[in-house]
């Protein structure tokens, strides 16, 4: 590989934007795929397998080729209420993982980077600082507050987006209530069914890493799911 | 769906690059059974047989760095190495849990 090409993959990734690498195994040589352009030279008759691969998500060799392709995705986006204890965790375990990690907190105390280092956290209410986040069905929340005036307007925006994977950290009593007042604001049941809560599978530990842990297993699990 | 996973092996060779280090990357192109790593999974390695990253579960890295030296050494720009069932001999490099893979050397330049 070209460390042209190298630079550009790793300028590329930073940039979150998504392409493929298209190889020629018999001599090195390799070209950048981007959504929309035409492959040159030897590569330009393996163009719809090319897209075929990127759209699918897959690395692989094109059958009876000896052209390799090796997709890049987005990390997916994961929106963390509340810059508590077991945020800090978490922020840990998705950084080797490749989540792409926000962290919202109105409350000045919680939301410093003496806390959270190399990390931007947005210190604002839920509704604010959505109109800076660009959203969709590919995200996924973690609510962890339990306190309804910051963690309700995140989980509504959530719902109306359709994340992936929303959940709320609280105890049963906690998230019954929770779902009650979901309810109260015209969410259906279906769509209530669909939050974590209380979040994280079971594995027994109450400490904060072990939740933090219990949390982003599911969340792992769910990326696999769906 | 899936989220990219991605070790981030390539950053780290940029890095080595930066070093004045000769990188080899090793990539897992094919696999056939139960291969512990998915294609697309990577090591990279340097002229003194450091290594970071996988292309399987520890059953053929050893074999893969000695040949990433030798790419270095002979300056060849590629290499497609295959590695099959180990047999029963003991020492022998193989995966030992039946798979097959294949891995596809190149060096940065």
């Amino acid at each position: 590989m070209k460390l042209k090409t190298l630079e550009q993959i790793i300028k590329n990734k930073s940039s979150k934007v998504e392409f493929a690498i298209v190889t020629n195994l018999q001599n090195g040589e390799s070209e950048m795929f981007e959504p929309g352009k035409k492959l040159t030279g030897y590569f330009e008759k393996f163009q719809k397998e090319v897209e075929n691969f990127f759209k699918s998500k897959k690395n692989g060799i094109i059958e009876n080729s000896d052209i390799f392709v090796e997709t890049y995705i987005r990390p997916i986006k994961v929106i963390i209420i509340g810059a508590v204890h077991i945020a800090q965790y978490l922020v840990d375990f998705a950084k080797s993982l490749n989540f792409e990690i926000s962290v919202i907190d109105p409350r000045g105390y919680f939301a410093t980077s003496q806390r959270f280092p190399d990390l931007k956290i947005i210190n604002k209410w839920p509704d604010d600082a959505f109109k800076e986040i660009e959203t969709n069905e590919n995200t996924a929340l973690i609510a962890l507050t339990h306190d309804p005036k910051i963690d309700d307007p995140a989980l509504q925006h959530a719902l109306n987006k359709k994340f992936y994977y929303i959940g709320a950290l609280g105890s049963k009593k906690t998230h019954e209530n929770r779902c009650q007042r979901l309810k109260e604001a015209g969410f259906t049941d279906e769509q209530i069914k669909s939050i974590y809560g209380p979040i994280g599978i079971k594995l027994g530990g109450k400490s904060a890493p072990e939740i933090a842990l219990s949390i982003i297993a599911q969340l792992v699990s769910e990326t696999y799911n769906k | 769906m899936r989220n990219s996973f991605d070790e981030k092996i390539l950053d780290e060779a940029l890095d080595w690059v930066k070093t004045n280090q000769k990188v080899v990357l090793a990539t897992v192109i094919q696999t056939w059974g139960s291969s512990p790593r998915q294609v697309g999974s990577r090591m990279i390695v340097n002229e003194n047989g450091d290594f970071s990253g996988s292309v399987s579960g520890g059953c053929v890295e050893t074999a893969v760095v000695r040949e990433c030296i030798d790419l270095i050494k002979e300056n060849k720009t590629c290499k497609k190495i295959e590695f099959k069932v180990s047999n029963e001999s003991a020492w022998e490099v193989g995966l030992a849990c039946g798979g097959e893979i294949a891995v596809y050397l190149e060096q940065v330049n």
